[in-house]
C-alpha cells in the first residue's frame, strides 16, 4: 500500500511530540507508533531522529523521564509533559494554526 | 526545580546521599549512565520494531534489517543523544553545586549573625593576619621585588675599595684609581663615576638646595635609562670647554617646572651658573635611587663630568662611586678575578698605598644588593613574622572552630541522620570558613591599607624605594591567596575532625560534648602548645631588638644635642670664589646667629655628627716614620668654627678651643679627639705634637692645640675613627652646618634661623633646617622601624596565643564539669578543682615554651645581623620573654579554672 509520504517540516517534530505526550507518557518506541498510526503513516519520520529530539527536550525541561518496564518486561524510559512543555505545546499548536490558516488562504485564492 | 524531579536527578539524589564524591566522579567523568541509557533505549527501540515485522510475517533477518531502515543511523543517532545528555548532566551538577552552595551560604550567615561575638572575633583576628601580611607584603614588594628602573640593572655592578676594617669595606674611589680601573678592565663593556654636587637653584621662586650628581656621561646609557624628553648625555659632555648642559630628573621638573617641556633647551640657574637643560629623565629614576655606600640622597639633577679626563689628581683623594656594567655573558666572579688582577698590580706599582696591613682589594657588589641589601634582612625578618603571626590566627581560628563545633555537635548529627554525607558537612564546614576568611580578608586589605601608609610614615628615611609602596592589583592577589589559604587551613582542620564523628553517639549522648573523644582535646592542646611557641618565638626576637635599641640607645654619642639646632648650607662657587668671601658669610651669618634672642653658643662645622655626610682622610704624625708597606693613619676630619665644641657640649679634655685668631696666615692649628692623641702619642701629652694633614704640602705641619673627647658621627652603633678638627678659617669651604644652641624651645628657633640666612643672602637655600635630637633619632631610625614592628606584632601574637589559651581552657572546664562535679560531690575541695585546670593549663604552656625555646635558639641567628652588642641567646631576653609568658597564660587559665572552682556539684550531676 503505497500511500505518499510527506517529508515532515522543518521544527515540527517537537510539537508532534509534545502533543503526542499529551494523552499520558510513552516510551521513545510508543511515540513512533502513535505517530506513525494517527498519520497512517503519512509522515516520512527517521524514527532514530525522535531521540534526539526528546534529549533536547528534556534538556530544556518541557518533558520529563523516568525508568518504567516495558510490555517486553524491559526497563525503559517513560516521558512524560512537564508543565512548561504543556505550555511549550501551546504556543507552538497556536503558530502551527495560523501557518496552516495563511498557507490555506494563499491555496484558496487563484 | 523540574529537573530536579526526573528519575535520574532522583536516582542519583538517592546515591549522593550515600557517596557524594564517587557521585561526582561519575556523573563528571564516568560516562556510564548517560551511555548505557542512549544504548538501552536504542537497542530497545529497534527490537521493538523488529519483533512487529516479524508479527507481520516478515523473516527475522529481513525484519532487523527494515527496523534499520525505518530508524535510520542508530550510531549517529546514539552519539547525538550523548552528547545533549552529557550537556544536561553537567548543567544539572551545576545547578546543584550552586544551590548548596547558595544553601551553605544562607545557613553560615545565619549562623554567623547568630553569634556576632564569635564572628566578631574571629573576623578581627583575620583582619589583623591579613593586614599585618598584606602591608608587609607591599613593602616587601616595593623594595625588594620591584625591578630597578633600569633596562640593565642585573648586570650593573658597583666598584669599591675594600679595606679590611669595619665602616671602609665600600670605600669610595679616587680618580686616578678610576681611570686606571676603566682603561686595564677586560670585563665590563662600561664604567661610570658618580660625584655627589649640591647644588643651589635660583631664580625658580624660592632657591632650593638640590641633590646633584656629577656623573660619567656615559652613565645612563650604562644603566639603561633613556630621557622622556629632550636627549642624553653625549661622549662630548663633560669635556673640557663644552656646553654647560643638565639632564632634570622627572620629580624636579614636576616640582619646579610644572612638567613644562618647553624647559628643555633653557638655561637654568645653578648656584650662579647657568648651564642648559638637554633633557628630562622618566619618572622613577633618580640615580642613585637608594643609598649606594656613601652616595645617598635620590638625584633631583646629573651634570656631565669628564671624570676619564681628571687624570693626574692623587691617588689619596677618593670621593667617586664607580658603577660598571658587566659584558653579557660574564659573571660577577669573572669580573672580581679582573678586578683582583687590577688591584695586584696596583700594589705592585704603589706599594706604599696599597700593600698595607689594613687588608686592601678592589670588590664588586651588584647594584640590586647594594641599594637593599641593608634592609634585606630585617623585611624578610618582618614578612617572617607577620607569617607567623598569620598562623598564629590559623590556628586559633581552627582552635575556635572545633570549640564551636563541640557545641554544634548535635546539629551536625542531625543533619547527617537526615541524609547529609560527611563529604556534604565538611563542604558546608569549608564554605563558613571560606566566608570568614574572605570577609576578614576584605577587612584585612583595609587595615593594611591604613597600615601601609603609617609605614610610609614611620619612613626611617633609608628604606629605599619606600615611597613606591602600594596597595595594587598584586599585593590584592596577594591578600586574596592568604586569606583562601588560611580559609583552608583552619576550616579543614575541624572540617576533617568533625566530619568524622560518630553520628550515633552524639545523638544520643543527646549533644553535651562529652563525646569529643581524647583525640579531639590532644589536637587542641597540641594547637594551643604550637601558638605558644610560636608567641614566645617572635616575642625573644622582638626582645632582642628591644635590648639592642637600648644598647644604642645607651651609647655616648660624645655630645649634647638637647637645645642645639642645626642647619645645613652650600653656597655656590660663582657668588663665594674666594677664600675671604666664603669665610665673610660664614662669619657674618655666625654673628646674626650668636645675636638671636636665646641662642647661648653659635657656631659652624662640617660635617655635624649623623648627618649622613662624612670626610675621611690619611694624616702623618711628625717624627713617626711609616715602615715600609704601613699604611698612614686614617682619620674622619671636620672643619669648625670656634666655639664648636661649647655648642655641642663634647668636653676639652686638654689645651684649648679654636679661636678666631687660628686664621688665615697665623700658625696651622687642630683639635683631635682623645683617640687619636692616645693612639698617636701613647702615654704623652698630645698638644703641642705636629700632624701633617691632606691638602697640606709635604714637610708641612699643623700643630695639636687642643684634645677633646671622641665624637659618634656615624650614628652609635660605629664607633667610628679617631678625629680631627681643622679651624675653618684657616680652611674655609662652602658647604656649612650651622649650629646653635638655645636655652628656649629649639623649634622656636627654626624660623628665625631662615631669616638669618636670607639677611645674609636671599638667593641662599636652606636645608636640614631642625633641633639636632632629630638627626640622632635619625641615625636609630631603621632600628626603632625594625624594633617597633616586630614588638607590635610579637604582642599581637601574645594577646592571639592568650585568646586561644583562654578559648580552650573554658572549653575544658566546660568538658569536665561533670567530672569536677564528681570529685566535689565525694568531698573533693574546690582547691582540688582549681589545681586540676590549672595544672592542665600550665602543662600546655610549659610544653609550647619548651618548643618555643628550641624554636627561638634556631631561628634568632636570623635576627643576629640586626643586634647591636647583644647576643643572640641573650639569657636575660629568654628569661623575661618566658616569664611573661607563663604569666599572661597563668591569668588567661585562672579565669577558666575558677569558674570550675564554683561548680554546683548537684547541678552538673544532674546536667549531665
Amino acid at each position: 500500500m503505497a500511500r505518499p509520504r510527506a517529508p515532515l517540516l522543518q521544527g515540527t517534530l517537537d510539537m508532534l511530540i509534545l502533543q503526542t505526550l499529551r494523552s499520558g507518557a510513552r516510551h521513545g518506541y510508543a511515540i513512533a507508533r502513535w505517530l506513525e498510526e494517527t498519520t497512517r503513516d503519512a509522515l516520512q519520520i527517521e524514527e532514530g531522529s525522535l531521540y534526539p529530539a526528546l534529549y533536547r527536550m528534556e534538556r530544556k525541561g518541557w518533558i520529563e523521564a523516568e525508568w518504567g518496564v516495558s510490555e517486553i518486561g524491559k526497563r525503559v524510559k517513560l516521558y512524560s509533559l512537564t508543565p512548561l512543555g504543556s505550555e511549550q505545546l501551546r504556543i507552538e499548536a497556536s503558530q502551527w494554526e495560523h501557518f496552516r490558516a495563511a498557507v490555506a488562504a494563499v491555496m484558496r485564492t487563484a | 526545580m523540574t529537573r530536579q524531579s526526573t528519575a535520574r536527578t532522583r536516582q542519583s539524589t538517592a546515591r549522593t546521599r550515600r557517596k557524594p564524591m564517587r557521585r561526582l566522579l561519575r556523573t563528571l567523568f564516568w560516562k556510564i549512565p548517560v551511555e548505557q541509557e542512549v544504548e538501552e533505549e536504542v537497542a530497545f527501540h529497534l527490537e521493538m520494531q523488529t519483533r512487529r515485522y516479524i508479527a507481520e510475517g516478515m523473516a527475522p533477518a529481513a525484519a532487523r534489517e527494515a527496523a534499520l531502515q525505518r530508524f535510520g543511523d542508530p550510531e549517529s543517532v546514539r552519539e547525538e543523544c550523548r552528547a545533549i545528555g552529557h550537556r544536561m548532566e553537567v548543567e544539572m551538577r551545576r545547578t546543584e553545586l550552586r544551590h548548596e552552595l547558595r544553601q551553605d551560604v544562607g545557613f553560615a550567615l545565619r549562623l554567623l549573625r547568630k553569634n556576632p561575638l564569635f564572628t566578631a572575633i574571629a573576623l578581627i583576628t583575620l583582619a589583623v593576619g591579613v593586614g599585618a601580611n598584606t602591608a608587609i607584603f607591599s613593602v616587601v614588594k616595593a623594595v625588594l621585588l620591584q625591578a630597578l628602573p633600569y633596562r640593565h640593572a642585573e648586570r650593573v655592578v658597583v666598584i669599591w675599595n675594600g679595606y679590611d676594617q669595619p665602616g671602609l669595606e665600600h670605600a669610595a674611589i679616587a680618580a686616578a684609581e678610576f681611570a686606571d680601573v676603566r682603561e686595564q678592565q677586560r670585563t665590563f663593556d662600561g664604567v661610570s663615576a658618580i660625584s655627589r654636587q649640591r647644588m643651589n637653584l635660583i631664580g625658580e621662586g624660592e632657591p632650593e638646595q638640590l641633590t646633584g650628581y656629577a656623573v660619567s656621561p656615559n652613565l645612563f646609557g650604562l644603566l639603561g635609562a633613556t630621557p622622556r624628553l629632550g636627549r642624553g648625555f653625549s661622549a662630548e659632555d663633560g669635556k673640557e670647554g663644552s656646553e654647560k648642559v643638565v639632564l632634570l630628573s622627572h620629580a624636579l621638573w614636576m616640582r619646579r617646572f610644572g612638567g613644562d617641556p618647553a624647559v628643555v633647551g633653557r638655561a637654568i640657574n645653578l648656584g650662579g651658573r647657568l648651564r642648559t637643560v638637554i633633557g628630562v629623565m622618566p619618572a622613577g629614576v633618580g640615580f642613585p635611587d637608594a643609598p649606594v655606600g656613601f652616595l645617598s640622597g635620590r638625584g633631583d639633577l646629573w651634570v656631565p663630568y669628564g671624570w676619564e679626563q681628571a687624570r693626574a689628581e692623587s691617588r689619596g683623594d677618593q670621593y667617586l662611586g664607580v658603577v660598571a656594567r658587566l659584558r653579557s655573558g660574564i659573571g660577577i666572579e669573572q669580573a672580581r678575578a679582573d678586578l683582583d688582577a687590577i688591584a695586584s698590580r696596583f700594589r705592585a706599582q704603589y706599594p706604599d698605598r696599597y700593600a698595607g696591613s689594613i687588608r686592601w682589594s678592589l670588590v664588586a657588589v651588584p647594584l640590586r644588593d647594594q641599594m637593599v641589601g641593608d634592609v634585606r634582612t630585617a623585611l624578610l625578618l618582618l614578612l617572617g613574622a607577620v607569617a607567623l603571626v598569620l598562623l598564629i590566627v590559623c590556628v586559633n581560628m581552627a582552635n575556635l572552630l572545633l570549640a564551636r563545633g563541640a557545641a554544634r555537635q548535635r546539629e551536625l548529627a542531625m543533619r547527617g541522620a537526615l541524609g547529609a554525607g560527611r563529604g556534604r558537612l565538611a563542604r558546608q564546614l569549608l564554605t563558613e570558613s571560606m566566608l570568614l576568611s574572605l570577609a576578614g580578608g576584605a577587612l584585612g586589605v583595609l587595615l593594611a591599607w591604613w597600615g601601609a601608609h603609617m609605614l610610609v610614615r614611620l619612613d626611617p628615611g633609608n628604606i629605599p624605594r619606600l615611597d613606591g609602596v602600594r596597595i595594587d592589583g598584586e599585593v590584592l592577589a596577594f591578600s586574596l591567596g592568604i586569606s583562601v589559604l588560611a580559609g583552608l587551613v583552619f576550616g579543614l582542620m575541624p572540617a576533617l575532625q568533625q566530619s568524622r564523628l560518630d553520628l550515633r553517639s552524639a545523638l544520643q549522648s543527646g549533644g553535651h560534648g562529652s563525646t569529643m573523644g581524647r583525640g579531639h582535646w590532644r589536637f587542641r592542646n597540641a594547637l594551643v602548645m604550637a601558638e605558644v611557641a610560636m608567641a614566645f618565638i617572635l616575642l625573644v626576637q622582638a626582645g632582642l631588638l628591644v635590648r639592642s635599641f637600648a644598647a644604642l640607645q645607651d651609647v655616648d654619642p660624645g655630645f649634647h644635642a638637647e637645645g642645639v639646632v642645626s642647619l645645613q648650607l652650600s653656597i655656590p662657587r660663582a657668588k663665594y670664589d674666594s677664600p675671604e668671601k666664603t669665610a665673610g658669610f660664614y662669619r657674618e651669618l655666625r654673628s646674626r646667629v650668636a645675636a638671636l634672642p636665646g641662642v647661648e653658643q653659635a657656631s659652624a662645622v662640617y660635617p655635624v655628627p649623623m648627618s649622613g655626610e662624612s670626610w675621611g682622610g690619611s694624616f702623618i704624625v711628625e717624627e713617626q716614620p711609616l715602615a715600609p708597606g704601613q699604611p698612614e693613619p686614617h682619620a674622619e676630619y671636620a672643619v669648625a668654627m670656634p666655639g664648636y665644641f661649647r655648642a655641642l657640649r663634647i668636653p676639652l679634655l686638654a689645651g684649648r678651643d679654636l679661636t678666631d685668631q687660628d686664621a688665615a696666615g697665623a700658625p696651622e692649628v687642630v683639635v683631635v679627639d682623645e683617640l687619636l692623641a692616645r693612639r698617636s702619642w701613647p702615654g704623652q701629652s698630645a698638644i703641642g705634637k705636629r700632624i701633617n694633614l691632606i691638602g697640606q704640602p709635604e714637610g708641612t705641619w699643623s700643630t695639636v692645640v687642643g684634645v677633646v673627647a671622641h665624637v659618634h658621627n656615624a650614628g652609635p652603633q660605629e664607633e667610628g675613627e679617631p678625629q680631627i678638627y681643622m679651624p675653618f678659617l684657616q680652611r674655609p669651604q662652602r658647604p656649612f652646618f650651622v649650629v646653635a644652641r638655645t636655652a628656649a624651645e629649639p623649634a622656636a628657633l627654626v624660623p628665625a634661623l631662615r631669616r638669618a640666612v636670607r639677611a645674609v643672602d636671599p638667593d641662599q637655600p636652606v636645608t636640614a633646617l631642625q633641633p639636632m635630637p632629630r638627626l640622632l633619632d635619625g641615625a636609630v631610625a631603621r632600628e626603632r622601624f625594625n624594633m617597633l614592628l616586630l614588638s607590635l606584632f610579637a604582642t599581637v601574637a601574645l594577646v592571639l596565643s592568650v585568646v586561644g589559651l583562654y578559648g580552650m581552657m573554658a572549653g575544658l572546664v566546660h568538658q569536665r564539669i561533670h567530672e569536677i562535679g564528681i570529685r566535689l560531690a565525694l568531698g573533693g575541695s574546690p582547691g582540688d578543682a582549681l589545681r586540676l585546670i590549672l595544672g592542665a593549663g600550665i602543662r600546655i604552656v610549659l610544653s609550647g615554651l619548651l618548643i618555643g625555646l628550641a624554636g627561638a635558639i634556631a631561628l634568632s641567628r636570623s635576627v643576629a645581623a640586626l643586634l647591636f652588642s647583644t647576643q643572640t641567646t641573650d639569657p636575660l631576653t629568654y628569661g623575661t620573654i618566658a616569664a611573661l609568658v607563663l604569666l599572661v597564660s597563668l591569668a588567661a587559665t585562672w579565669v577558666p579554672a575558677w569558674r570550675a572552682t564554683q561548680v554546683d556539684p548537684l547541678v552538673a550531676l544532674r546536667d549531665a
